[in-house]
């Protein structure tokens, strides 16, 4: 893990960035040996600052990575948790994969989006939702599995979907825990979690150290 | 040389080096494998899975791409069977299935590997009922780029030849899976001076060029081999036209210059051939004005006014656009008809003529390939010699060269750098001391230059910049491990000019004046006595009333001379002056008679490149109007005036150089065209040229430590007149601005966008200022050769100030 | 007999602690690698254990670790990208025992010379990146990584790395551009990662659960590893068993019980009253087995392997006689569609095109032509529809859209052709 000073340029392209998201920045560039690596995690960063992945979100990242805006352009559109568009408060993800499929999640979705408002891969109720299936989430033994800003709850009937919507709806907690949603949404779970740990997601970035988003619940 | 193994591809055996990728090998033997993605140029990607084949082995048989599999010796390979035949088909079914097959409205459609492939490997139907991937379509991603992503097969030859080739990596893959495309960045657009190599190279026609969407069906041109005359480096080319017009230009593969790319002024450029605005018919000075005339009214006046003053009265500059034979004719003309001695082609904007062709020992562009150290001190390549660009970032980025740039600001190359030398523009001879002597900050530069062979290319940095410079850096690099030199020069032709004796000190053959005199003189008669005069001696006799009269072929010293207030006042004080031009230039403008003679594409002959590699230009399409080759032109006047050049045609004229110009034995236009010359031939340095004097590190080269070093630096799409009547260019010419670091605009005052004024002897200009810190405190870049920068000269140094109405 | 999973089933709460780890006899086999028996001795422990990756490919660890190049610096990136459908042991095993993965990667990395190691983790596994860091703090306070480990003069940073969503960074080479900040688009190959990876670096790429054995193999000795279970299925391994079951969850099994008893008695059989229809042996990529000729085939490599499957990453996925196979199938090869990289041509259109024809059945537009096509699109992704498979692309994504068409065809047929009727009469 190395210091790492930036250059005026490099500092001029973060300093609209609040005074953590520049330490976190440059905490992530000390922890790889050649900085493109860091592209993935500050793309988390910008995410963190403008709510998705922005234009100027990007080329921030270039100016940090030493690449042009096309080529984390290129990184970012590749994956899946780089959101282009704005988000709701709670992104919900329902699993429709194979093993999730085959207990119900289908059902979970539609009574998601019909108790939201929210169709398949969209964002409203005045921008507190986004909904969208998506594909395995290594939870299969606790199918059907839903996440909200990536805090993962197994387990859930179209019932508790239904209750999962209404709870974030009417009021929903600044910060999403895996630990709380499961106690009060989840059903069987795939294996046991251990000692209960009260941390979670503030945004629809996965809520871990220096990349994401975690921060104790209150 | 890599060992030789044998191989059986069909059941034929063959013979090819160890490692080699098989597509190749089987191509090299006569056996095409079908490819989309694989470009011989290119590092394989494996992904467009067109070129599979099947190897047998002991286990069975495998089917394995044909770009990415390397051969080993016994390897036996099928490329028809059964297996092979299915997999084509189902790859060309999978491309088809999102393809738009609007073939007859698309430019590739003809000479498209998609099409051809389809019809000789393809499946005869589709079986997709299916909605196709629709996008907006064509969507133009720069000046000169369109993109039309349904046609798009994802082989990713664009970009990866951003990536790999060009270094500037504007157009990537976006999204994934079945959604992938390639795209700019939303505001980026696609500028790279490279770009059209993309289109070259898309085998569909996925990326269009503007300058020649729509106006040709590849069936109906017609074309030759040529070699591009936009600048020093002699680029291969195929020039195509449709109905006499020059409609496209592609990159050839020479392997020994420009590897098949090409920069986008070369390709582009042609469209000034066919500008409305060439000149096609002779023009007197009427009453001040220039008015139309008949060849023989201009030639009457032209003849009658040179031969009223003494030879030595009258000088020539100009020669380097043209070829070859053009430059011969020019020089002749000058010493045997007008009998003057001053003669030059540069115009004080280049280096030493001994130097640039005699220097030794001499580097050449394959020589990049093999070097381990390659030190450039010279103007950012990427604006001045763009392909020579590629070559080195090639020799820097793919083949492990260290690279040493040394520069006064960030140039293109500094991304594949090694080390990067940056200095106060007025410094360098302090800086290449410290270089030699290798302490302190320099230590790891200097001791990468002990790792032979060392290449040192050097040149003029920017146009103030003391060009004696480039020789002291040539005379420490050639005692460094196997160090040979590559001396730059920008303007097209200018070593052949050079070559064909278009300096005071030199005559034909890269032989002194000194030495060759009298050798010469038995060819062609008296000589005039003495040493000439250079180009900013010209001009001063000029505007002294020392000389009277001035003949330019192809010449701009309005434009293109580092003080252009010196050579206007000169052209206004001379008393007589006759161009020979394409266009009316801001020189040409001031003649009293202006020649329409023609040129790239319209006339063949040869060009010498940075290198003494001698190349063949071909004509392809005839010039507009009354133009005239410019050899017969001069043949013209030197009958006027009672003489005769002795020039039937351009090809008499090549013989008799290979007869008179004694580095020029042996070239000719026959081995050239046809025979070992396709490459290009390389003109001997040694057997005429005297030694050169190198300006000794610790002599009189000494640095000027003030406050402005001014870095006048070249850019690619300058304002000379061929980018201006080009359509497609003339908009890529970039604002003039003043560059200064932070720190120096802060202390002066200056924030970015601000007028600033720019102020040397010559005069001063008013400029934005845009901040660049890649320079250091002290220095400033001001682009040379655009319209608003011309009135600064090439000063060392200059005064910055805040700019306002004061 | 267990071996990664005993920790976490006698500590139900605190397992993932490194006070726990310590008291249950964590960091030991650190102690006995480092400095009684040493690196050359480490591998060769791991070599002789014959343990297979437990990522999917069940290529033995200790011979590609053979394959390292010699040239500096080197890595060790363990692959935490977990994306299998079906599968989630190594969710378990990072949020239950990560010291015991750490313990692994600080021995790997130690016997192989590499001073840089990398924890890639799903991007949506936030749980267990967090449980991995944490744990990963607590050895660089505790000494166990950063400079001069165990006063050896050893140095070794661990550097955990979440993705961002991208089932494809689970093939190694795809993983490693990845990690350098690129698409996760699988390399060619040759060079292999032992050879050019990370960074064009010699890099060994191993599983979450194949580095977590090697605390043990290092304590136990690597012939006591081989020694459990079959030969060539040496060791215990997590299987995750999901579906129509009555016990899903991960188990540690010792190789070579059958799928019967796997199945009904390991997990308890199928729920509510419901008959076997199916099963996947080992995530969705694997071909599928069917009561009537694999109930009896033993749960091993090389079993599996023979009756024309993979056990894989482990992964089974138990289909009862609800179950509509024709959409079954179309979950499947819709998630290599969503999945697919798209480089390569025929997997970039071919699986797209498999999900559009699915499609068409599905919704009442299917033609019989299309059990055909299905099978011909799948021709071209992977010639001759053997096994294993061929391959027209560069990485296995492709193919694997093709198992489930397949194996539908191969056994279930008839209902596809009784959609399509259905339908038809239908429409």
């Amino acid at each position: 893990m190395k210091d790492v000073v930036l250059s005026a340029e490099e500092s001029a392209a973060i300093g609209s960035w609040t005074a953590e998201s520049q330490g976190l920045a440059l905490e992530i560039l000390g922890k790889y040996p050649k900085k493109r690596s860091a592209v993935m995690p500050l793309l988390y960063v910008s995410m963190i600052e403008n709510g998705y992945v922005t234009n100027e979100g990007m080329k921030a990242v270039s100016i940090l990575t030493g690449l042009t805006a096309a080529q984390v352009q290129a990184v970012a559109s590749f994956y899946s948790m780089y959101k282009r568009e704005e988000l709701g408060d709670y992104l919900v993800s329902v699993c429709t994969s194979i093993s999730c499929f085959l207990l119900g999640a289908d059902d979970v979705l539609a009574a998601i989006e019909d108790e939201s408002g929210v169709p398949d891969g969209e964002t409203g109720a005045a921008g507190k939702f986004s909904v969208e299936h998506v594909e395995c989430n290594g939870a299969c033994g606790g199918a059907p599995v839903v996440l909200v800003n990536y805090e993962m709850i197994e387990g859930v009937t179209p019932d508790k979907g239904r209750e999962l919507v209404k709870w974030l709806r009417d009021g929903g907690p600044d910060v999403v825990s895996t630990e709380e949603m499961q106690q009060l949404f989840g059903g069987e779970r795939a294996f046991d979690w251990g000692i209960k740990e009260l941390e979670g997601a503030f945004l629809p970035i996965p809520a871990f150290g220096p990349y994401g988003s975690a921060k104790g619940a209150s | 040389m890599a060992d030789l193994v044998t191989i059986t591809i069909d059941g034929v055996e063959m013979q090819a080096p160890a490692g080699e990728v098989l597509i190749k090998v089987a191509e090299d033997n006569g056996n095409y494998i079908p490819r989309f993605c694989w470009h011989p140029r290119m590092k394989p990607a494996g992904l467009c899975r067109m070129c599979l084949v099947e190897v047998v082995g002991p286990r069975g048989r495998a089917l394995v791409p044909s770009c990415t599999t390397k051969i080993n010796d016994g390897m036996v390979v099928d490329t028809q069977s059964a297996v092979v035949k299915k997999a084509q088909e189902g790859v060309l079914e999978f491309l088809l299935i999102n393809h738009p097959l609007d073939c007859p409205v698309c430019d590739k459609g003809g000479e498209c590997p998609l099409q051809d492939h389809t019809v000789a490997y393809g499946p005869g139907e589709s079986r997709f009922v299916e909605e196709k991937r629709h996008y907006p379509k064509p969507i133009p991603i720069s000046e000169l780029v369109l993109l039309d992503r349904e046609r798009c097969i994802l082989c990713a030859r664009c970009t990866r030849f951003c990536e790999e080739i060009s270094g500037d990596p504007l157009i990537e893959f976006r999204d994934r899976g079945n959604a992938v495309q390639v795209i700019t960045f939303p505001d980026e657009p696609f500028t790279s001076y490279f770009s059209g190599n993309t289109v070259q190279i898309c085998p569909v026609g996925a990326l269009t060029a503007a300058p020649y969407r729509f106006k040709a069906r590849p069936w109906d041109l017609e074309a030759v081999e040529s070699v591009s005359m936009v600048d020093a480096f002699g680029s291969k080319v195929s020039v195509q036209s449709s109905q006499n017009t020059l409609v496209r230009i592609d990159g050839i593969d020479n392997e020994a210059t420009n590897q098949g790319w090409l920069s986008d002024k070369d390709r582009f450029i042609f469209e000034a051939i066919h500008s409305e605005h060439r000149l096609t018919v002779p023009l007197i000075r009427k009453d001040g004005e220039l008015v139309e005339a008949t060849w023989g009214e201009a030639l009457e006046v032209a003849a009658d006014k040179l031969a009223s003053y003494p030879g030595a009265a009258v000088a020539g500059l100009g020669g380097a656009n043209g070829t070859n034979e053009e430059a011969f004719a020019f020089g002749k003309f000058l010493r045997t008809i007008v009998v003057t001695p001053h003669i030059d082609a540069q115009l004080d904007d280049g280096l030493d003529p001994h130097f640039l062709v005699g220097v030794t020992p001499r580097a050449t562009v394959p020589d990049l390939e093999t070097a381990k150290t390659i030190l450039l001190w010279a103007g950012d390549l990427k604006e001045e010699l763009p392909v020579l660009y590629l070559r080195v970032r090639r020799a820097a980025a793919e083949l492990g060269a260290n690279l040493i740039v040394v520069h006064p600001r960030r140039t293109g190359l500094d991304d594949v750098a090694s080390h990067k030398i940056r200095y106060r523009p007025g410094t360098g001879p302090d800086v290449l001391r410290e270089l030699i002597a290798g302490d302190g900050e320099y230590a790891a530069a200097r001791a990468a230059l002990d790792e032979g062979p060392v290449i040192a290319i050097v040149g003029r940095t920017g146009l103030s910049e003391d060009p004696r410079l480039a020789e002291a850096v040539a005379a420490f690099a050639r005692d460094l491990p196997d160090g040979k030199i590559m001396p730059l020069a920008h303007r097209a032709n200018v070593i052949g000019a050079l070559d064909m004796g278009l300096a005071p000190t030199l005559l034909p053959g890269r032989v002194s004046e000194s030495t060759a005199h009298e050798t010469l003189e038995a060819e062609w008669g008296p000589l005039p006595e003495g040493l000439g005069r250079n180009a900013t001696s010209i001009l001063e006799g000029l505007r002294d009333g020392d000389l009277k009269a001035l003949v330019m072929v192809g010449s701009d010293p309005v434009r293109d001379h580092p003080e252009p207030t010196l050579a206007a006042a000169s052209l206004e004080a001379a008393d007589f002056v006759v161009a020979f031009d394409h266009f009316l230039n801001d020189s040409s403008a001031m003649a009293d008679v202006v020649f329409p003679v023609q040129g790239f594409a319209e006339v063949e002959g040869t060009v010498t490149n940075i290198e003494g590699r001698v190349q063949k230009v071909n004509r392809l399409v005839p010039g507009p109007g009354q133009t005239k080759p410019t050899w017969s032109a001069l043949d013209d006047l030197a009958r006027r005036m009672g003489g005769d050049l002795g020039a039937t045609s351009a090809a008499a004229l090549a013989k008799e150089i290979a007869t008179v110009a004694p580095a020029y034995h042996g070239v000719t236009w026959d081995s050239l065209d046809w025979g070992a010359g396709r490459e290009g031939m390389l003109v001997p340095v040694e057997g005429g040229i005297q030694h050169l004097e190198y300006i000794p590190v610790d002599g009189n080269l000494v640095s000027v430590e003030a406050h402005h070093g001014l870095h006048l630096g070249r850019v690619l799409y300058d304002d000379g007149v061929r980018t201006r009547m080009s359509p497609s260019l003339a908009p890529l010419m970039p604002t003039a601005q003043v560059f200064l670091n932070a720190a120096d605009a802060v202390e002066l005052g200056l924030n970015p966008g601000d007028d600033a004024v720019v102020r040397s002897e010559s005069g001063s200009v008013t400029l934005p200022v845009t901040i660049d810190n890649s320079l250091g405190s002290g220095a400033v870049y001001v682009q040379a050769n655009l319209a608003e920068t011309r009135e600064l000269g090439a000063a060392v140094t200059v005064v910055v100030a805040a700019g306002g109405d004061a | 007999m267990k071996i990664l999973t005993e920790r976490m089933d006698a500590h139900r709460t605190d397992s993932h602690t490194i006070e726990r780890y310590e008291a249950t006899g964590g960091y030991s086999a650190l102690r006995k690698g480092m400095l009684d028996i040493g690196a050359e001795a480490i591998a060769a422990e791991v070599k002789a254990s014959n343990i297979r990756g437990r990522g999917g490919a069940n290529f033995p660890a200790g011979v590609k670790w053979g394959f390292l190049a010699p040239a500096k610096p080197a890595y060790l990136v363990i692959n935490g990208d977990e994306s299998e459908p079906g599968t989630f042991k190594d969710r378990q095993l990072l949020e239950r025992d990560p010291h015991q993965l750490i313990e692994g990667v600080i021995l790997t990395a130690f016997a192989l010379g590499i001073n840089h190691a990398f924890i890639y983790i799903r991007g949506e596994y936030p749980k267990p990146a967090r449980r991995t860091q944490h744990a990963v703090d607590e050895a660089y306070q505790k000494g166990y990584v950063g400079k001069n480990i165990l006063d050896t003069g050893f140095d070794l940073d661990i550097t955990v790395h979440l993705g961002g969503g991208a089932y494809i960074c689970g093939e190694e080479s795809a993983l490693l551009n990845s990690l350098e900040g690129r698409r996760g688009e699988p390399r060619l190959k040759p060079p292999f990662p032992a050879v050019a990876g990370l960074y064009a670096k010699p890099t060994i790429v191993n599983n979450v659960e194949t580095i977590s054995n090697v605390p043990w193999i290092v304590n136990n000795g690597g012939i006591a590893y081989a020694s459990i279970g079959p030969d060539t299925s040496a060791g215990t391994r997590m299987v995750s068993i999901s579906g129509h079951i009555n016990k899903p969850g991960n188990y540690e099994i010792v190789m070579g019980m059958t799928w019967r008893e796997l199945i009904f008695e390991l997990g308890g059989g199928i729920p509510n009253g419901h008959e076997l229809k199916a099963w996947i042996p080992g995530g969705s990529s694997a071909p599928w087995f069917v009561p009537d000729e694999h109930l009896d085939t033993p749960v091993t490599i090389d079993d599996v392997g023979k009756h024309g499957s993979m056990l894989g990453s482990g992964a089974v996925i138990v289909m009862d006689d609800s179950t509509d196979l024709v959409a079954a199938a179309h979950r499947m090869v819709r998630f290599y569609s969503h999945e697919s990289c798209g480089q390569c041509t025929p997997c970039r259109e071919g699986t797209t095109w498999l999900e559009r024809i699915f499609n068409r059945i599905l919704s009442g537009q299917g033609r019989m032509a299309d059990i055909d096509l299905l099978l011909d699109v799948c021709d071209g992704i992977s010639p001759g529809l053997t096994w294993p498979p061929a391959m027209t692309t560069i990485c296995p994504l492709g193919p694997s859209a093709t198992a489930p068409v397949i194996s539908l065809m191969r056994y279930f047929r008839d209902e596809v052709e009784a959609r399509i009727n259905e339908e038809v009469t239908v429409g």
